[in-house]
């Protein structure tokens, strides 16, 4: 067995150097497509959180007319408590919301010295469960009366969904072109590597070594390049994470960062990723060369 | 040890190999496969490693079923036959020991094993003096004695020879044919492919001659051709 190892541990030595510069190109492409892989997860993560974060705060407001009946103002009350996509509501007064005003521009006392206390509108603050249904609300409320006007901020949030569907979908494109040519150029290596040794391969034939034996070496060979590929993807990801995300990020802003946690969940699936690269190239390149 | 029972191989297009070949090999013969270029010498060889399926017909070897063995058993009966070309087939950045023990390694022999047998055999062909040369450093002869040592070190039941004296001098031929007589003295059964009449005459063992791919004649004690 020791000596098995070693046969094995030895050809794939020289494999790899034989084709030295097919297999640094194989590796740089499991490398980049499981970067990509990975940073189109982690990036993703990140604008979930962000969401998240921003979806807490999202409310839709209704702002009421001044002069608005006790009536109107109970019924529209009781309208949207039994509404089932609300999930809370806080009035806020004329005087609340004047305050808040003070609060918001206090570094502009001029504005805030032009606006009497009675010019802003009483409002319903309505938190929704989903912040995806502010179109149904809208029209249910819509053209009730006492209503001034009624505004939301999902807008934003819709845009950054969209930034992040994209961001996502073209970084997994461009990751599967990659990963088709990291297929492909493992396979050339192995298939290089059967040519080169054609010769060994078909006295091995003949002397009766078994079709894993005389395969093996090439699994390897492509399972080292898949996973040494997936290793410096991971590394790769790691210094994204804490040169960009880490330092980058709250230095702009307040905003929840994705941790090392997020990061670890992606190891497994990234070195799967290698290992899987390898195994489909190598199956590809020995179907056709090593058949008995 | 070797029997063929109404063997036919066709390749595409009709080109007929071998046609309706019966035939037996018993244990320890000495055997001749004797015909011109073309006539199914090596189809016959081919067969009985399994690199090639016949068209019809069955054929046996070592008491097994070739025709019916799965392809995941073909490295088992590959190792029961020691195979030697014209070509010799050697490794050329390897040593005659390398070569020979190369044979043992790749079907998972033991270091103790492998250390013990090559030597051996090596010195049974002899070249005991040129363990560590390598085959460009060698005669023809020479690199035919590896090739043999190569295929006899695994101690196969039957040895199949194509055409091993086809690119030797008749001297030199004459040095393997003993080699290979010595080998089948031992109990191996050799199966030799050849169209050097010279030798098939002088050996005096079994012939079978092909033609077209059918057996014309099978002959023990036989000679390369009627009165030639």
């Amino acid at each position: 067995m020791a000596r098995r190892l070693d046969y094995y541990f030895h050809e794939t030595a020289t494999g790899l150097r034989r084709n030295a510069l097919v297999a640094f190109a194989a590796i740089t492409t499991v490398f980049i497509s499981l970067f990509l892989l990975g940073g189109a997860q982690l990036i993703g993560r990140q604008i979930n959180l962000i969401i998240d974060q921003q979806t807490e705060r999202v409310e839709v407001s209704v702002y009421l007319v001044d002069n608005i009946s006790k009536s109107d103002f109970t019924r529209l009350n009781q309208m949207l408590h039994s509404m089932p996509q609300v999930e809370s509501i806080r009035y806020e007064t004329k005087q609340e919301a004047y305050q808040r005003f003070k609060e918001l521009f206090k570094n502009q006392p001029d504005l805030v010295n032009n606006v009497s206390p009675n010019a802003l509108p009483a409002s319903f603050r309505v938190k929704l469960k989903n912040s995806e249904q502010f179109g149904v609300i809208k029209a249910q409320l819509e053209g009730q009366p006492g209503i001034d006007t009624i505004k939301d901020q999902s807008e934003i949030l819709n845009r950054l969904f969209a930034v992040s569907r994209a961001l996502r979908y073209g970084a997994y494109g461009v990751s599967a072109i990659m990963i088709l040519s990291a297929i492909g150029l493992i396979a050339n290596t192995v298939r290089m590597g059967i040519f080169a040794r054609r010769k060994e391969i078909g006295i091995m034939r003949l002397v009766g070594a078994t079709n894993w034996f005389i395969r093996v070496p090439f699994l390897i060979e492509a399972l080292f390049e898949g996973v040494l590929g997936a290793l410096l993807a991971i590394g790769g990801l790691y210094i994204l994470k804490n040169i960009f995300f880490n330092q980058f990020l709250p230095a702009i802003s307040f905003l929840p960062v994705v941790t090392t946690q997020d990061l670890l969940a992606l190891v497994p699936v990234i070195l799967l990723g290698g290992v899987v690269v390898a195994l489909v190239a190598s199956w590809l390149a020995m179907r056709r060369f090593l058949e008995v | 040890m070797i029997k063929f029972q109404n063997v036919t191989k066709t390749y595409k297009e009709s080109v007929v190999a071998l046609e309706d070949v019966s035939l037996e090999i018993s244990k320890g013969e000495f055997v001749f496969i004797v015909g011109p270029s073309g006539s199914g010498k090596s189809t016959f060889i081919r067969l009985l490693l399994k690199e090639e399926e016949p068209t019809a017909g069955s054929l046996w070897v070592a008491g097994k079923n070739v025709t019916r063995l799965s392809r995941w058993k073909i490295p088992e009966l590959r190792r029961n036959l020691g195979t030697v070309f014209q070509d010799f087939k050697l490794l050329p950045n390897k040593t005659v020991f390398q070569n020979v023990a190369f044979a043992l390694e790749v079907i998972g022999k033991q270091k103790h094993i492998i250390d013990q047998r090559v030597p051996e055999i090596i010195e049974l062909v002899g070249l005991g003096e040129k363990l560590n040369n390598l085959p460009e450093e060698l005669s023809g002869g020479e690199q035919q004695r590896v090739s043999i040592a190569r295929a006899f070190v695994n101690r196969p039941l039957i040895l199949l020879a194509d055409e091993p004296t086809g690119n030797l001098d008749p001297a030199t031929s004459v040095e393997i044919m003993k080699l290979l007589d010595r080998i089948n003295r031992i109990g191996t059964t050799v199966i030799m492919a050849t169209h050097d009449n010279a030798i098939v005459d002088a050996m005096r063992r079994r012939v079978i001659e092909l033609d077209d791919g059918r057996v014309i004649r099978d002959q023990s004690r036989g000679v390369y051709g009627y009165g030639a």
